[in-house]
């Protein structure tokens, strides 16, 4: 489980603390997709076609990452109905990997860039993702304080929000960011506090389900994908998909009327492409392929950035932009991946770092 | 005026140029006879897919430095202007720009599209953003003599001009304030030199290249691709493959400014290098002269500057472009020599050797060029082609010219250049009073004479009557005509159905493209089907968008049209039984095994050379 710092929660109720605290969330939306998709690129043997090996594990991890790019999208549009402004294209908006997430994490997950494994899924994926109140698992951890999760962390930002009513919530309408393959019923524009609640719901419950539900109960991207993201990531784990035990006695309690027993998700872990462990450019000497190939994707990555800071900044029609370079890394990413073999013998990885300019040798 | 400008800046770098071999070979096309091994890379002498069948046609700018700026008066920009540590950079908020054939029979005038280019500091921060208008590469030839097979040999210039300016904030840039002011009509003229693209797959610097180019200001109303000055003109020399220029230097442009009293001469796609991306070859002394006639008739040079082409570093800092004479003006009377005599360079390639013409202007001064000069065309489009001529740089009122096709420089696979009755054009036309001619090509369906090739390639060679007497052998650039790549008429079904009427296309793209496959399968209808809203924006996208669909921009309009509609309503239709066998097509000399072991523009034009010998 992702534990916040309990200042963010905190920090809320001072001056500008709401829009603090909506960039921090949209800061932490965007830092958990490097690691999912280092992971999901680690999966393109045969490109993803149907048939490929662990096509659908990496179907289930891809799903995950659309919906963290929505919850990225939400969080904007709420920052914006409250008259700020998401700040996306900065150097520090990209957390060091390994490292923690963004917020003042205070349990002790360090977030690498990996190639897919159920140790990574268990260790990160499903620590990332864990609620509050897991159905089938004990939180394990013996802290201090109480702990804050991204949840609380949403709660405490729309309950602050609905405290305040709708004369907060001053911004432009305009600036609001809707379609980019996302139904309408999930993205959509924040001009009320019930939309507010709307959005943060669906986040709240794509990534954690309830406390009796893994049920991501309010709408879906795709209703193959039904469980919260925990959920999903516990399916690959335990290699089985997540189903209702039929006719549950009444009064069943919830961690007893699902089980790990559905058809099985295979995984074969040596048809995983071996990516190294935690890419940098540091790590890439000068005039290697690696090196140029790394240097195209950063310089796309971080013109994805500028592309959603534009979206989100006044320039709506701006996400097509954005969509197309989240196409693109993923071209430029296989490409790195299966060209070139390190002296090791793995191979190189996009590291994710923001790059500005494509500096060459 | 343009980028041959007192004010301009130069810049030095690499390029990157991802392309995708597996359409180089026409036979590829081929649905029926296409086989699997044509998506692998080449092996020993088994030509597969070529050198890069996973290309993505990807075109990029890297670290391109800005090396030198300089200022209206002539003097070089400050060395605390900031512009000096600035760099030439492409798009940082879309895709990247994609390098693109006109066909697998028309290799030679690849077009970059869909770029944008910056000025930015080291930060990535943008000082000024722009459009490039799409443009091919031109005068493409062999800058390392004899350095053996493969593109990193050869050696090609592009030239275009910038739209839709952005500046940003320029207040400490007195370079940049200057371009900002005269480029007040929104352009600015670029040009280019690509050379040393390592093809080489094994290489760290695959698919790299090095390139040297200069920025300035454009006017309004002259050409955007060439300039309107004065033009030094070669004729081939023995080679294999790209063209080699007879006296050692390449086709090259400049112009005089009389004011300024000096002569802006663009040598970046001219003198050859000792080595791919190495320093130039050391011709010995270089001395531009004008070209006069004596009292009796024989030839003297009236020498007017040297040009120290050898010093270290002149590239990287001038992109070729040398400013001449450098410590002096020209004289009015060597003004109004120069206006009315040919330019010229001689070498003197051993020492004690006489300094002998290598390139120059030809006598009479004439040249006429298309600026626009490759063209995608549907049954019934029209293409408008202006020509400019000129007198030594000199407007040529009145003349005549004549345009006629002119095949001898594309070919491959199925024969090209038939119909001849599918384009529609003068075949002469008189120059207005500022030495300009609007030429109107209209199209017409040609047939499907391809077969499996969509549409028919031609070329439209235009001329100055005046140099094509008889005898005269009036020299002529052999890349500088009108490459045209026009569509068949395409007749789907009713309504489109994946069967009836676009798997064949779908199936060729799969086919020749690989790289889609990390994103869809083009040739399976449940693959194009759960991906129809993705392909439905990339095929709806201007074909100047980088990320427009098909990448190679070799789709008619009337087959995008179908597939646009068909995507709303993906209708499966039925299968056909058996396929129809390919359409009979008169084949020109190329096959597969023909190959050598590495392709590319060399392979193109080394193959052009061989079937223009055989015929």
């Amino acid at each position: 489980m992702i534990v916040l710092n309990k200042q963010l929660l905190d920090d809320i109720d001072q001056p500008g603390g709401l829009r603090r605290a909506l960039q921090k969330a949209i800061e932490l939306e965007h830092a958990t997709l490097p690691p999912y998709l280092y992971s999901y690129y680690s999966l393109a043997a045969d490109n993803y076609a149907p048939g490929s090996p662990n096509l659908e594990t990496a179907n289930i991890i891809l799903s995950v990452i659309r919906e963290e790019m929505l919850h990225f999208a939400i969080a904007c549009n709420i920052l914006n109905a409250l008259g700020g402004s998401p700040c996306i294209d900065k150097p520090d908006f990209i957390p060091a990997y390994p490292g923690p997430l963004p917020g003042g994490v205070e349990s002790n997950l360090v977030v690498h860039l990996k190639r897919f494994s159920k140790q990574h899924d268990h260790d990160t994926f499903m620590a990332i993702e864990e609620p509050e109140n897991p159905l089938y698992f004990p939180v394990g951890l013996a802290l201090a304080k109480a702990p804050v999760t991204i949840g609380q962390f949403y709660t405490r930002i729309r309950k602050k929000i609905e405290e305040l009513g709708q004369g907060i919530l001053t911004g432009s309408t305009s600036l609001q960011v809707v379609g980019g393959g996302f139904p309408a019923s999930e993205l959509f524009p924040i001009r009320t506090v019930a939309d507010v609640v709307k959005g943060i719901e669906i986040i709240k419950q794509q990534g954690e389900g309830t406390s009796t539900s893994p049920l991501d109960l309010d709408g879906n991207l795709d209703p193959e994908y039904k469980f919260a993201h925990y959920y999903r990531f516990a399916e690959i784990y335990y290699g089985r998909e997540l189903q209702p035990i039929p006719n549950p006695p009444p009064g069943t309690p919830p961690d007893q009327r699902y089980r790990y027993d559905g058809p099985p998700i295979p995984f074969d872990e040596s048809k995983v492409l071996p990516v190294i462990d935690d890419p940098s450019a540091s790590k890439y000497p000068p005039s290697t392929q690696a090196h140029y190939l790394n240097d195209n994707f950063n310089y796309a990555y971080t013109g994805l950035l500028k592309a959603l800071q534009q979206a989100f900044n006044g320039h709506p029609d701006r996400l097509g932009l954005a969509i197309q370079l989240m196409h693109s890394l993923r071209e430029l990413a296989l490409e790195m991946i299966v060209s070139t073999t390190l002296p090791d013998g793995q191979n190189p990885g996009p590291s994710f770092e923001y790059q500005p300019v494509n500096p060459g040798a | 005026m343009s980028y041959l400008n007192p004010l301009r800046l130069h810049f030095y770098g690499s390029f990157q140029a991802a392309v995708s071999t597996v359409n180089n070979d026409p036979t590829h096309f081929n649905n029926t006879t296409f086989r699997p091994q044509y998506q692998q890379r080449q092996e020993g002498q088994n030509a597969n897919g070529w050198w890069n069948p996973r290309g993505d046609a990807n075109w990029r700018m890297i670290g391109c430095n800005i090396t030198s700026a300089w200022l209206v008066d002539g003097r070089p920009a400050p060395p605390t202007d900031p512009v000096l540590t600035y760099l030439i950079a492409d798009s940082d908020r879309t895709v990247a720009a994609k390098l693109v054939d006109l066909d697998p029979a028309q290799q030679g005038v690849s077009e970059i599209w869909g770029m944008e280019i910056r000025i930015a500091n080291q930060h990535g921060h943008t000082l000024m953003r722009a459009k490039y208008k799409v443009a091919a590469f031109m005068d493409l030839f062999e800058r390392v003599f004899n350095g053996g097979p493969g593109d990193r040999m050869g050696c090609a210039m592009y030239q275009s001009v910038l739209t839709d300016l952005e500046w940003g904030d320029i207040d400490d840039s007195p370079f940049l304030q200057a371009l900002r002011k005269a480029a007040s009509n929104g352009l600015l003229s670029i040009k280019f030199n690509v050379d040393a693209f390592d093809d080489d797959f094994k290489s760290p610097t695959f698919t790299l290249g090095r390139v040297a180019g200069t920025i300035g200001p454009a006017a309004d109303d002259e050409p955007r691709h060439f300039v309107l000055g004065r033009h030094l003109m070669t004729t081939a020399g023995p080679g294999q493959g790209f063209f080699v220029p007879a006296g050692n230097l390449n086709f090259c442009q400049a112009v005089v400014d009389r004011e300024a009293g000096k002569i802006y001469l663009d040598l970046g796609n001219c003198v050859c290098t000792q080595k791919p991306g190495g320093p130039f070859q050391n011709f010995g002394p270089m001395m531009v002269v004008c070209a006069i006639t004596d009292a009796a008739g024989n030839p003297e040079y009236l020498p007017l500057a040297s040009v120290d082409y050898l010093a270290n570093g002149w590239y990287q800092r001038t992109a070729g472009v040398a400013v001449l004479p450098e410590n002096r003006k020209l004289t009015w009377d060597e003004l109004d020599t120069v206006a009315n005599n040919p330019l010229a360079i001689l070498l003197a390639p051993s020492a004690g050797q006489q300094p002998a013409p290598a390139i120059a202007e030809p006598p009479g001064g004439l040249y006429i060029r298309a600026d626009q000069f490759v063209f995608r065309l549907n049954p019934g489009d029209s293409a408008e082609v202006d020509l400019y001529a000129t007198h030594f740089g000199a407007p040529l009122p009145g003349a005549r010219v004549i345009n006629f096709l002119d095949g001898t420089q594309i070919g491959g696979g199925p024969l090209v250049g038939v119909p001849e009755t599918a384009l529609d054009f003068p075949r002469t036309l008189v120059l207005d009073q500022s030495g300009r001619a609007r030429l109107k090509v209209t199209a017409s369906d040609p047939g499907n004479s391809r077969g499996y090739i969509d549409g028919q390639v031609y070329g439209i060679r235009c001329a100055l009557e005046d140099t094509l007497a008889p005898g005269l052998a009036y020299p002529f650039d052999p890349g500088e005509f009108i490459s045209l790549l026009v569509w068949d008429t395409f007749n789907p079904d009713h309504p489109v159905t994946w069967y009836g009427s676009l798997q064949p296309i779908f199936q060729q793209y799969a086919n020749l493209y690989p790289i889609m496959s990390r994103f869809v399968d083009l040739a399976d209808y449940d693959s194009v089907v759960a991906n129809r809203h993705m392909l439905a924006v990339a095929f709806g996208l201007d074909p100047g968008d980088p990320n427009y669909m098909p990448v190679t921009r070799d789709l008619s309009g009337d087959k995008r049209k179908g597939i646009l509609e068909w995507l709303k309503n993906p209708l499966k239709g039925t299968p056909r039984v058996a396929l129809a066998p390919p359409a009979v097509v008169k084949e020109s000399a190329s096959t597969p095994e023909e190959l050598p072991g590495r392709g590319g523009k060399a392979a193109f034009y080394t193959q052009l050379r061989a079937r223009r010998k055989h015929l």
